[in-house]
């Protein structure tokens, strides 16, 4: 097993749009390691709902490769991608996408109704995973009686609930007030250091990138600039007791704790 | 296909497809109900076949014996000669005065009286020829012993019966300014028959339609049969006896000849008239019957010759009426198998067009459906569910949807199936030519009934046209791309 929960190899996306082709990702190389809190930004129509997309298995690339887990997913069929949606990626949508006919547990359940878990199990995760989110209590509550930063949590939990090696955000705070946004934003933040998740959010908003660790400039399908993000210092304060870590501490040296994934990202720029 | 069952029993995807129905509720309630209908329309129709068939059937087993007895009649009554004095004569015999369902007897002009048909299979029935209900005769008595000669001394006469007609009853007085009349309102009517057996076992001059109880026998005496009206009048039935004229008789049996005389005649043995009456060796008509039909003419002239004083009529106008009447019955067949022909591929016109309504409703809806919810679809896609488990969702929405409309379709088609199929097909009774009608004991009516057979076929069938039309707005939902469908706002 690497390190690595995605490599993308010489990605390329060409929309047809009448006799025009659209480049949306040209020859697109990026590597994310496990544990990884990475930000994407760019401006509009410059690819990155295509990347994520292409990332996320719900769009194929024109040509490429892109690993997730060493998975090689640019040449799966559907009757293998969807497997590979439901295990590998958890998806973080703008408009959070429940189902407004459903409660919050349900919604988080759904993404385990086809997996071995039993219906008790399935349901035990679900209220785990909201309490995680700060909605313990709100189980029963549909969409309609949430706050939009509320019914974000909810689709993080369901997000998270196959336990995916990436999650996918593509503007997941773009609708949001500025509490909500500092909120979910911290929420994410706190899901990658302590349990050491692997995020890749699409922002517009400079302020939600410059709270992820690497932060990463799409142009016309290629990434044309990379940057640290304040999260990279974080990442060596334990964020239990706040002790200062070495990079090789597996464990804190003052409370115990495991803290995962806390090594430097390596950052490469591109030309 | 293990999966896939496994997925259609998935909790989740069962109380989905529940919640989706139930949060459209007025699209649903409207669904199910033009569902209904059309599963109605099915389980009606055939319903409405069956019992247009069975009335068919009904009718053309029931002309046909009525034909028959007709024929019976008519070669019986061919040769039958009715001799009355002159003076008192009505009208000698023909057609019953009214034709009242049925009975072909007293005397009278025959007046068709026909009313159109009514629905549920209704088909008009005649009912029965009443064979010896020849009424007519003359009321005035004559003296039996004057008449021997003519079965003596006539060639080709081969019997006579004679007969003995009273009617009993009281006078009523109605006054018109200063002028008052006295009428005598009939209670009954008591006809003496000879009861021998060469008469009453060859010729009919006793009533063909016994209802209750049997006919006279030769040789008896002191018993009556009655009419349904005597019966009534008296307040006795079949067993009981009964006081006529201050006599006793017991009652062997109840006619139901409905001609307008014979409602009021009951039958008794010639002596037993004669004496009750006070009439010995008195007639009022004679029945003569000649040895064939050509016999007719010649024997009624001899009668003429050897006593002018007697009113002779024969059965030549009433043969050519029956002959209409075969006629007619013979078009009323024709008739009731052409709309029977017709209804069945109306009907099978009517079923095509319910499925596929049905099918085509199930098709928009569920397409609507999977249109309103694309965003829902690629979210569910996108979080892993797969083509077959989407397909799975909305295929089982769609039947759950056709399975709610078939309860509805049953009730309804079960509760409203005489009516809906008198509106979608066209009914044996009504085609029974323009203005027919038979009224009372004719109308034979079949009910158009849905038996649970019928509404477990209606039922089955609705959910597999639930299914049918959702495979393909389940399919398209299955193919959604999550990435187009998140655009899609
Ligand atoms: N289905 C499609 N057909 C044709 N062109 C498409 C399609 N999807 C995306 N594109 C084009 O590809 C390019 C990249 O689109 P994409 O949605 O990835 O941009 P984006 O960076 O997410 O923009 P935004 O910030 O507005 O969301 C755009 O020029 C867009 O018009
Ligand atoms: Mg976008």
């Amino acid at each position: 097993m690497s390190e690595l929960a995605l490599k993308i190899v010489g990605v390329s996306k060409v929309y047809q749009l009448g006799k025009r082709n659209v480049n949306a990702l040209a020859n697109l190389n990026l590597d994310v390691k496990k544990g990884e809190f990475a930000a994407i930004m760019g401006p509009s129509g410059s690819g990155k709902t295509t990347l994520l997309n292409v990332i996320g298995c719900i769009d194929k690339p024109t040509s490429g490769k892109v690993l997730i887990d060493d998975i090689d997913t640019a040449g799966l069929p559907e009757s293998e991608l969807y497997k590979i949606r439901r295990n590998k990626i958890g998806f973080v949508f703008q408009n959070f996408n429940l189902l407004p006919y459903l409660n919050a547990r349900e919604n988080v359940e759904l993404p385990m109704e086809m997996t071995t878990k039993s219906k008790n199990e399935r349901t035990a995760r679900a209220n785990g995973l909201l309490a995680t989110v700060g909605l313990a209590g709100r189980e029963e509550h549909r969409p309609q009686r949430l706050s939009q930063g509320e019914q974000q949590r909810v689709a993080i939990a369901r997000a998270l609930a196959n336990d995916p090696a990436i999650i996918l955000a593509d503007e997941p705070t773009g609708n949001l007030d500025m509490k909500n946004k500092q909120d979910i934003v911290k929420l994410l933040a706190n899901l990658n250091l302590k349990q050491g998740t692997t995020i890749i959010l699409v922002t517009h908003d400079g302020q939600v990138a410059a709270h992820t660790e690497r932060i990463l400039f799409l142009n016309d399908g290629k990434i044309t600039k990379e940057k640290e993000g304040m999260h990279l210092a974080k990442k060596n304060i334990c964020p239990y007791c706040k002790a200062k870590l070495q990079p090789a501490d597996e464990k804190c040296p003052n409370c115990g704790k495991t803290v995962r994934f806390r090594k430097k990202a390596q950052v490469r720029l591109f030309p | 296909m293990e999966n896939l069952f496994r997925d259609a029993i998935c909790l989740g995807i069962v109380s989905r497809a529940f919640r989706n129905l139930s949060r459209r509720k007025i699209r649903a309630l409207l669904v199910v109900i033009a569902l209904g209908f059309s599963m109605a329309i099915m389980i009606a129709v055939p319903a409405g076949i069956a019992a247009n068939q069975s009335a068919t059937q009904n009718l053309t087993g029931n002309l046909s014996n009525t034909l028959t007895q007709t024929e019976a009649t008519i070669n019986q009554t061919l040769t039958q000669i009715d001799c009355g004095l002159a003076s008192s004569a009505p009208s000698g015999f023909g057609f019953s005065g009214n034709f009242t369902p049925g009975q072909f007897g007293g005397g009278g002009r025959g007046d068709f009286n026909f009313t159109p048909g009514q629905f549920g299979g209704g088909s008009g029935i005649p009912g029965e020829f009443g064979g010896g209900a020849l009424g007519g005769g003359g009321s005035t008595p004559m003296n039996e012993s004057l008449y021997t000669d003519i079965n003596s001394s006539i060639s080709g006469v081969v019997a006579v019966a004679p007969i003995l007609t009273v009617s009993e009853g009281h006078n009523v007085t109605v006054t018109f300014g200063d002028r008052s009349f006295t009428r005598l309102v009939a209670d009954y009517i008591i006809e003496g028959v000879p009861l021998n057996s060469s008469i009453i076992d060859n010729y009919p001059i006793l009533p063909a339609n016994i209802t209750a109880g049997r006919n006279l026998q030769a040789g008896e005496s002191g018993v009556v049969i009655l009419s349904e009206n005597n019966s009534a009048y008296f307040g006795v039935g079949v067993g009981d006896r009964v006081t006529i004229l201050g006599q006793s008789f017991e009652v062997v049996g109840i006619h139901g000849t409905s001609g307008a005389s014979d409602r009021a005649t009951l039958y008794m043995s010639l002596s037993d008239a004669q004496a009750l009456t006070g009439n010995t060796g008195e007639i009022t008509s004679l029945e003569v019957f000649a040895d064939t039909t050509d016999d007719v003419t010649a024997v009624s002239s001899a009668i003429s010759a050897l006593h002018a004083e007697l009113d002779v009529v024969t059965a030549q106008e009433r043969l050519s009426q029956l002959q209409q009447q075969q006629t007619n019955y013979d078009a009323q067949l024709a008739n009731a198998q052409a709309t029977l022909n017709q209804t069945q591929s109306q009907a099978f016109e009517e079923i095509i067009v319910a499925v596929a309504a049905t099918s085509l409703i199930v098709l928009f809806v569920m397409l609507y459906t999977v249109r309103e919810r694309t965003k829902e679809i690629g979210t569910l896609k996108a979080i892993g569910f797969s083509n077959r488990t989407v397909m799975s969702q909305f295929m089982l929405e769609g039947i759950l949807l056709s399975l709610l409309a078939g309860v509805v379709g049953v009730a309804i088609g079960s509760i409203a199936a005489p009516f809906l199929s008198s509106v979608l097909l066209p009914t044996v009774g009504n085609s029974l030519g323009a203005g027919f009608r038979f009224t009372g004991g004719l109308a034979s009516t079949t009910a158009v009934t849905v038996n649970p057979e019928l509404m477990l076929i209606g039922f089955g069938v609705s959910v597999m046209l639930g299914a049918l039309g959702s495979v393909y707005p389940a399919w398209r939902a299955s193919k959604t791309r999550p990435a187009e469908a998140m655009r899609y706002e």
